[in-house]
């Protein structure tokens, strides 16, 4: 598959072919600039290729029409490295405002929402505004937010970027109990400490292109 | 849930840009009252143009010196032309009834009046009200007419004014119209700058189009039916206070509005505001914010 921006002199991914199983955890590596953040806007449908197939869970996506990418991104939570919380809101209210805008009652919320912020470690921490937590808490209503829905896969892209690294490896380690709930983790770094640690099937790319498809695999 | 979330956002958006709200229901208002107003001018002229063209007559006055002869060839060419529907024929003596009774409330000037300055006629009433110019080339040089009146000449100045009234109101509809319009795309693109996070964050978990959008297109409806039922209080009171008050005086020369119409223009105006807002906000967010 091949995604090639506008203005740009070469294609930001380059007859690129990755297969990700059910229930894997992925991570994408490369230097800034290589097509690595590409592969995330591809997969949530916020860009399509100019050649070749997105197919997820069975399904091209690549084709869809813009009337089914809400049910689409329902399947699927994302974590930025910039959490994206809405600051006006309690920890609670945020993964809250995921479930009631895709339509689910404030019953379902009260019941799933502490469920889940408790998974991510924030049992107690529920009324907190983003600014009354640390970088890695806030993080963590970020991985609540994107998982509270139950998806098949979470994206990450750079989700511990802009976290120390002792924050940086609690945070894998909750990416890490989710993966192994059956959610298939694809996650884009460049944290070499982190791809080492984790031993991970890395997919390293370069001037959008594949270089090493590697199970169990470390930095380089 | 979903209706108490929409609605609070909705009443949330427009108080937190509340003076951009007044400007948007302020214009739509004009607008929308110019609007009403223009659509009774327009029914208001096709009623009057039918109830007067039905009564309007055609006068043809004898000459004070006119011979029973000339007279009766006067009827005879009447009775016999194509264009004339009725004939009927006016006395001195039913004139100067008929002047008594109009001028009842002069009466100096109905003292100074003599009975024998009051022509004789005849009251013609056309199958085709407009072919005024055809009677008048058939009977209007026979001998003993002195001249032939068209009651259509003064009414065409009273619609022509009636119509004139009914464009300038009409443009001030749409100048507003626009204003009104471009003020709705500029909330929207200010309410949507505002709740950007929320959308980004709507949009990547899956909420639908339709639930992102519908708070914004309901701030619209809203302001564009507040602005309907404003414009409709508004035409209620000129109907009151203008038409039904210092008005009066011409309501046989201008027909009444009636209250029918009047009611008629409240749903109007509602789809029209409600409508073109709801339509204008979601072309907005569709094509300009990307919403």
């Amino acid at each position: 598959m091949t995604k090639t921006y506008p203005k740009a002199s070469r294609p930001s991914l380059d007859d690129v072919s990755v297969n990700i199983e059910k229930g894997e955890f992925v991570f994408f590596i490369g230097p800034s600039g290589s097509g690595k953040s590409t592969i995330i806007k591809l997969l949530l449908h916020e860009v399509t290729p100019n050649k070749g197939k997105v197919v997820v869970n069975e399904r091209d996506v690549t084709s869809m029409r813009s009337w089914r990418i809400p049910a689409f991104r329902r399947q699927i939570g994302c974590v930025f490295q910039d959490f994206r919380l809405l600051p006006n809101r309690t920890a609670y209210e945020n993964v809250a405002f995921a479930l009631e805008v895709i339509g689910k009652s404030k019953g379902v919320a009260r019941r799933v929402v502490p469920e889940v912020l408790e998974l991510v470690g924030l049992g107690g921490k529920e009324h907190r505004y983003p600014h009354e937590l640390s970088g890695g808490e806030q993080q963590r209503v970020a991985v609540a937010r994107a998982f509270v829905n139950r998806p098949l896969i979470l994206l990450a892209d750079e989700p511990t970027g802009n976290l120390d690294p002792d924050t940086s490896i609690e945070i894998m380690r909750l990416l890490d109990r989710i993966n192994r709930t059956g959610t298939t983790v694809v996650m884009v770094t460049h944290d070499s400490n982190i791809v080492n640690q984790m031993r991970r099937r890395v997919v390293e790319i370069e001037s959008g292109r594949i270089v090493r498809d590697q199970p169990r695999g470390v930095y380089g | 849930m979903r209706l108490k979330y929409v609605l609070s956002e909705v009443l949330t958006g427009l108080w937190r840009n509340v003076t951009m709200t007044i400007a948007m229901i302020i214009t739509m208002t004009v607008s929308l009252t110019m609007l009403g107003a223009s659509l009774l001018l327009f029914f208001q002229v096709n009623k009057m143009e039918d109830f007067f063209y039905q009564r309007v007559e055609v006068s043809i006055f004898l000459k004070a010196d006119v011979t029973d002869e000339q007279r009766d060839g006067i009827k005879s060419a009447l009775d016999g032309s194509a264009l004339v529907k009725e004939v009927t024929y006016e006395s001195r003596d039913d004139a100067w009834k008929r002047f008594q009774t109009q001028f009842k409330d002069a009466p100096d000037l109905v003292n100074a009046t003599k009975k024998e300055s009051l022509p004789e006629s005849y009251r013609v009433k056309l199958k085709d009200p407009t072919k005024v110019k055809e009677l008048t080339a058939e009977v209007g040089t026979m001998p003993g007419v002195s001249d032939v009146v068209d009651q259509q000449e003064l009414l065409k100045k009273v619609f022509e004014l009636l119509g004139a009234l009914q464009t300038l109101a009409l443009t001030v509809a749409i100048i507003q119209g626009a204003a009104a319009l471009l003020l709705v795309a500029n909330t929207i693109q200010v309410a949507a700058y505002s709740k950007r996070r929320e959308v980004a964050v709507m949009k990547l978990v899956g909420a639908s189009n339709w639930f992102i959008q519908l708070p914004f297109v309901l701030e619209a409806v809203f302001a564009g039916l507040l602005g309907a039922l404003l414009a409709f209080g508004g035409l209620v009171a000129a109907k009151f206070f203008f038409i039904d008050g210092s008005l009066k005086a011409l309501a046989n020369v201008l027909l009444p509005i009636d209250w029918s119409s009047i009611w008629l223009m409240l749903p109007v105006l509602c789809g029209a505001g409600g409508l073109v807002s709801a339509i204008t906000a979601w072309i907005t967010l569709r094509f300009y914010v990307r919403v």
